[in-house]
Parts: C-alpha cells; structure tokens; sequence
C-alpha cells in the first residue's frame, strides 16, 4: 500500500444523531412497554449514510432479495440534505471523498451511479506523494506503473479514483431507492430504544431486535443492520465493543479555488500529498479550478488555522506545500500575518512550482472545518440478529482514502451474504447465516486499518534513520513499475 | 471444527462427538438386514396403520423402519440441536446445499406440456421432510418465497419439541399451514390416493437412510408420497473403505471395544446401488431425472461439492417420478 490520498469521509460526527437509551444488556420486556405491537420487517437500517444507503438500493436492486420488507431510519432530514440540482459548480461541499474504481462499480451494479451528478465528479489519474522532511517523492500513475516492454492493453484504466462530495452520493443512492420504492423511509426520525422482544404464547421474539422510534412506532427485526456511524447505538445495543484510539490529530477541511486547473488541465488531474511530522496535507483536484483540502495536524494547530483570516489561511495553506517544517512550526505560532511572513520567506524557497499543486486563490466562505482522527475496530460485524457496517464496524485514518471505500465494500459483502441466506431458506438473522460476512470484510478491514495507521507511525518521524528508509522505501517502489502497479491495483480497491 | 476429521464422512464426526451415546447404541442389540440386500429383494409391504399421536411416540409396528437405539441417540442430540457451534455445526453449513442441489434438479427438468404437474414455476412446492430433526432443512424449505407448505416427520419426540419450539422463533413459519411438524414415522403416514393432488412435490430424506432399519421398504414408503412428476431427495453416505476402517476394523477388530458386526457402516449405501434400484422400479430412466452430487467437508472452507466423490463419501441424491407412473 503506498500512500494513498486522503478522503474526506470526514464523518467525524455520527450521521444519525440519536438519543441512546440502548441497553448493553438485553432484558427481556413484558408489559412494562404499552406500545402497539411491532410492525415485523426483515431488514431494519438504522443510518442513512452511504454504507446503509448502498446496502438497502442493492438489496431492492436485486430479483432474489427485492421481496424482503425493509425499512430505513436516519435521524436527519434526509430531504433537507440532499444535493440541489441546480447546484452551482463553484461551490462545493467540504465533504468530500475519493471513490475507488470497485466503489463506483458497485455502485453501477446497483443502478446508483447514473443518478450522480456528474459533473461534480472529478476523476483523477495521477497521485504526487512526498515526504516533508526528506522530499522523497512517489508518484503514481497507470502509464509509469506499468511493466517495461510490455504494451499497454486498451482497456487499462487511467483513472486513480473519483472524488465526489458525499452529498453527491447519497443522493444519487436516495433517487436509486426512490426509484426502486418498497423501503419504509423513516427520516428525521430518531432511535428511542432497542431492547429484545418478548416470548408469548404464539410467537418467542426473545431474540429478535424491537427498534422504538420518535414517532412511536415500533419495528421488529429479523436483521438490524447498524449502519450508525462511529459512535453506533445498534452495536451498543449488540454488546459488540470497539477498539481503538484517537491519534490526537484534527483533520483540517477547506473547499478551495486554484489559480487553474492543474498543471495536466482538465483532462489530466492531480492528486497531492505531502506527508508532515504533525501529519499529511492533502489537495484533491474537483472540477474546474476547485479543490479540496484535508490537513491532518494537531489538534491545537487546527485550531490556529481556523482562526485565521482568509488570505492568512490560504498562505498556510500553499505554505504548508512549500515550506520547511521549521518555517511551518514557526508560522503556526503567529496568531495572525501569516501572509506577508510566508511572502517574504517563500523568496527565499526554491521549489519546482510545475511538481506542487497550483497555488491556492481563495478559500469557499464557511468550509473551513475539522474532525477528529480515530482509529476504531469492533471486535466483530455480526450478532445475533445484527451486522455492523462502514463506519459502524471501522474507523480508519484518512491518509489513504479508504474509509469511505470500506463502507461500500461492507455493503456489497452484506448484501451478497443476504442474498445467498434468502435463496437457500437460511433466517438471515442468524448468526450462521452471517459468518461468511465477516469471514469476507473482517481480515480484509483489519490489513487496512493497519496499514494507514503504521503509514501515519512512519511519516511522525522527523528525524533519525527512519526518516531515511523511509525516504529509501519510497523512491525503491516509485522506481519499479510493477510494483507500483501492484500496489494501486490494491489501492484501487481490485484484485 | 478440527482437522483431524476432515477425511472422515460426516457419520463418523457425528459418532466421535457422541461417544458415549453411540457406544451404548453399537451395544444394543439390533436386527439388521445387509443393505443391498435390502434394496434388491425387498417384498415387505409398509404398514398403512395411520395410528398418528402427535405428542408420544408411536408404537414401533414389527416392521416398521425405524430403529429404537437411533431414537435414543437423537434425543441426547436433541438441546444441541440449534447451538451453531454445537454438534450439529456441520449439518446447518450443509443445508444451503442442499437447496443448491433441489434447485439444480427443478430447473434442469423441461416442463414439457406433456407433464401438466411437472412442478410448474407459478405453482408453489409442497414439501415432505422425512426424518426432519430439529428442523434444519424443514424451517428452511418453509422460508423459500417458493414454498407453499412443508410437512416435516420425526419419530423422535424430544427432537420434535426442539423443532416445534425454535419455530416459534420465526413468525413467517408460524402463518398456518407454512410449517407442519408431525411426531410419527413413514409407514403412519396417509398414502396419497390422488397422488396428482395429495402428494408431495419434493419428499427429502436428508442423513436418514444410514439411520433406517431397512432402507428398501422405507425408500418405497418414500416413494408413495411423490407426485408424479416430483422428486425425491435424499443425502448419505457411501460405505466406503475410511469409514470402514474407522467403524469396523479399528473399533471392533483391533480395539475390540465394540462386540464384532453391530457397527452401524453397514448401513451406508453406496450411490451405485440406489441407481440400480430405482432404475428396477422404473423411476429416474430418461436423462437427468437420476442425479448424484458429492459433498466434501474442507476445513477452513466449508461444504464443498466434488464431483465424483459421491462414490466415497457424503453424497446428495435426487430421482424424479415419473409424469405417467
């Protein structure tokens, strides 16, 4: 895995917001709850992000899985949130993440993709990766990582990845459902409780989930799926814990203009990474002159950033491509006149203007936000009765892009686990019936997980022989074809 | 599950993870009649004695096919039953086969206009499961969108409850008429007098045949509760020279913990000798309404059909009866 470019799944905060009156410990409830009687689905979604949103399109996208009854709820307006059609192509959510080719094919198979709006999708064929204290440099592309002597096959891709706001995604996900229908919706409204039903003369519900929703109503599940965010009330409710850390980094985000389009134009886009002691600094080409930032740095030089006025933090901003880390540590300790001290300085910078992004012109009003950086890993996907996914199961540093990506890879595993359990009679509640999901994502997950977080470990170092090995490691790699192309097919979400 | 059993039929799993109970059933006197025997010479008629009560066991007639000691077995089996890391693991990873194998087998027969009962596709199934455990495969041919009912028998009681009570759990088999468990054996059952219309569609005798007595009569009484143009399923395991010398030569001869010739590896039966037999009694005679498929157990990977294991090991089997018979 080389370094991949940051997303911005900055999903930071939980995309449901619930009140979590989940109980740990499954107790069974008798009369003490006076509500109707549940309504009986097989499939209930709690969280309306992409993983869950991709999930329920596959599962009514499909003639073997189209008959289960399937209901979804998201604590947020998913109306409100939706991308405007008439969406001006000058502004652009800070929400933004690189799609993989197997992400946007999954999403073709599932009859979503059509639905984007595509012309805020910017596809990107190159990657400039290097180090901020060495300036050992990577760069990625499909011509340089092809093997010598052999020619290039036609149906070779070009494109690295696709960046595309997460607004974008959803909402071509929602028009796929809305297309499809047979979901019960159920928006703005929010998890109350889940406990276990209750063991009645006709019917033992002992083990299946009752979701209670703020509109006092209440679901049973033959499979909750949990697709809930980092903070997921359904895999509390599960007993499923969640290992991890937090990095003590803050994830800078910022929609920018450039004073072009790139040094490739518009066809060729350019993707940007340099890898700093406090963490990568990351431009993400968008269509047009856009572009869009994730800064990963401390969580008090986060805060100096977005203090700052706006030609200040457009300075920070091309500084932090050019300038030393001993010039950067300095500026981030002025409160403000960044701008006249980083001219003066950059004077005397040498840089290769043609291999560092175009210079940033100006910064979106209000875009300038940060989240920050976790590692978690749930010790399993599935329970009785429940399967986690995306950001539910995994949270991943953003410096190769692949939070997101995971999350549709879950939802893709799950809906072919599903569908295999519903053509062989299998409950797709039980526990049998969902091994072979997390037999698929689990290992797979974890190398990723892994990797992004020893590639942050690496890249912390600002002085001493790894710094040189390091350097070493990745001018090795960017000088043999085949190895590069190895790991950008991995990187690319294929075999 | 441990390698060690990886080679070994799914019989002898089971036999090695009861050990105790299956030592006092080798023990146990049982009158056995030689398979093939069985199969070729059978003259027996079944006992059409529909003396049906649900709840206790039914008086076991003179020749009746099931066997006491196999009774005993399954109710130490019985509160194991749905534990999916418990003793019977290896049986729900191969139930999806199963349905793999009856599916394979309805589509690959053309529904000619010849055949107006030939299992048309807008019609839905109707299922019997003979010797249906705790429920296994019955819960989930009942869940199938195809299904229209599925009558479930097992003369085992305290297994019967298991199934009777993890149904409960799923209220798509509980709508009424979707799932039916029967505590009785074959030869109480009602034989079909317009199998046209009373019969079943698919009858499936899953890890029974190795269980029963005699399996040429019990096969028969099988066979009556086919609609023609249906099919009848069934798994077992063929006799084969590792389960022979697992059962008999290291158990009886060379440990001699279990007195000679009581061992249960006669019973096997071996896919060639079902060919030969139902071909007799003119059923599964044109192209692939007789179909044979081997199933490994691979550690690490699951169920696995092989081809041409069905002559050493674990093995489907499935025979449609004739549209005109």
């Amino acid at each position: 895995m080389p370094p991949r470019f940051q997303l911005g799944a900055h999903r930071g905060v939980s995309p449901t917001n619930f009140i979590i009156r989940c109980r740990v410990r499954p107790q069974r409830r008798f009369a003490s709850s006076s509500t109707e009687t549940p309504e009986i689905y097989d499939v209930v979604c709690v969280g309306g992000g992409p993983a869950g949103l991709s999930l329920l399109a596959g599962l009514k996208a499909s003639p073997a899985t189209n008959g289960l009854k399937v209901a979804l709820i998201e604590g947020q307006d998913l109306q409100k949130n939706r991308l405007q059609k008439d969406a001006s192509l000058e502004s652009f959510s800070n929400r933004c993440s690189s799609l993989t080719p197997a992400s946007v094919k999954n999403l073709q198979e599932i009859g979503a993709w059509r639905h984007v709006h595509a012309s805020r999708v910017q596809p990107y064929q190159e990657m400039q990766v290097w180090d901020g204290v060495s300036d050992a440099r990577i760069s990625f592309d499909w011509e340089s990582a092809r093997t010598p002597f052999i020619p290039r096959k036609p149906n070779q891709p070009t494109t690295i990845a696709y960046m595309i706001e997460n607004a974008n995604t959803t909402t071509a996900l929602l028009s796929r459902l809305e297309e499809l229908g047979g979901v019960d919706i159920f928006s703005a409204t929010k998890v109350d409780s889940i406990e276990l039903g209750t063991d009645t003369q006709q019917l033992d519900m002992s083990s299946w989930p009752i979701v209670s929703l703020s509109n006092g109503k209440t679901l049973a599940a033959r499979l909750l799926v949990g697709a809930d965010g980092a903070n997921s009330p359904v895999r509390t409710f599960a007993g499923i814990p969640s290992r991890g850390f937090d990095y003590n980094r803050h994830g800078v985000v910022a929609s920018l203009q450039l004073t072009g389009p790139g040094w490739g134009g518009l066809e060729h886009k350019i993707a940007y990474q340099r890898f700093l002691p406090t963490g990568p600094i990351a431009m993400l080409p968008l269509p047009g002159n856009m572009a869009t930032l994730v800064w990963s740095t401390t969580p008090e030089r986060a805060a100096i950033l977005k203090s700052l006025s706006s030609n200040d933090f457009v300075a920070m901003v091309n500084a932090a491509f050019r300038l030393s880390t001993t010039d950067l540590e300095y500026l981030h300790t002025l409160s403000s006149g960044q701008e006249e001290e980083i001219a003066w300085r950059e004077k005397h910078t040498p840089t290769n203007e043609r291999s560092l992004p175009q210079r940033v012109s100006s910064v979106q009003a209000g875009t300038v936000a940060s989240f920050p950086l976790r590692m978690r890993h749930a010790d399993t996907y599935t329970g009785e009765r429940v399967a986690l996914v995306g950001d539910a199961a995994h949270t991943i540093h953003p410096l190769a892009g692949q939070g997101l990506n995971q999350g549709q890879g879950d939802a893709a595993a799950l809906f072919r686990t599903i569908s295999h359990a519903v053509s062989t009679g299998q409950d797709i509640g039980s526990t049998l019936a969902l091994e072979s999901y997390n037999e698929e994502r689990y290992a797979e997950n974890n190398a990723m997980l892994g990797v992004c977080d020893k590639l942050h470990r690496l890249y912390s170092v600002e002085s001493g022989p790894l710094v040189g090995l390091r350097s070493l490691g990745l001018r090795a790699v960017d000088a043999v074809g085949p190895l590069k192309g190895f790991f950008m097919g991995r990187a690319a979400g294929g075999a | 599950m441990r390698s060690s059993r990886s080679l070994y039929s799914l019989r002898a799993i089971r036999q090695s993870s009861f050990t105790n109970s299956s030592r006092s059933l080798r023990n146990a006197p049982v009158a056995r009649i030689a398979p093939v025997q069985t199969l070729r010479h059978s003259s027996s008629t079944p006992n059409t004695n529909t003396n049906k009560t649900s709840t206790s066991p039914p008086p076991t007639p003179p020749n009746s096919s099931v066997d006491p000691t196999e009774v005993t077995h399954f109710n130490a089996l019985a509160s194991s039953w749905w534990d999916p890391h418990g003793p019977s693991r290896l049986l729900h990873l191969m139930n999806p086969l199963r349905h793999t194998f009856i599916s394979r087998c309805l589509n690959g027969t053309p529904h000619t206009s010849k055949a107006p009962s030939a299992l048309p596709t807008e019609n839905k199934l109707r299922y019997l499961d003979i010797g249906c455990g705790g429920g296994i495969f019955a819960e989930s041919a009942a869940r199938l969108p195809t299904t229209a009912s599925v009558t479930a028998i097992d003369p085992t009681p305290s297994v019967l409850a298991i199934a009777e009570s993890h149904k409960r759990r799923d209220p798509t088999l509980t709508s009424p008429g979707r799932l039916t468990y029967l505590n009785t054996s074959i030869e109480h059952l009602p034989i079909p007098q317009k199998p046209q219309e009373d019969a079943y569609d698919i009858v499936s005798v899953f890890e029974v045949l190795e269980h029963v007595s005699a399996p040429g009569p019990f096969l028969e009484m099988a066979m009556k509760q086919v609609k023609p143009g249906g099919w009848l399923v069934m798994s077992t395991i063929a006799r084969t020279w590792t389960s022979w010398l697992v059962t008999n030569v290291m158990a009886e001869d060379v440990l001699g913990i279990v007195p000679k010739g009581t061992h249960e590896w006669s019973k096997y039966v071996n896919e060639a000798e079902l060919r030969a037999w139902f071909l007799e009694r003119g059923w599964g005679r044109i192209g692939n309404e007789m179909r044979a498929q081997g199933v490994m157990y691979i550690p690490g990977f699951g169920w696995k059909e092989v081809s041409g294991s069905e002559e050493w090991g674990n093995y489907f089997f499935a025979v449609r009866r004739p549209v005109e018979q």
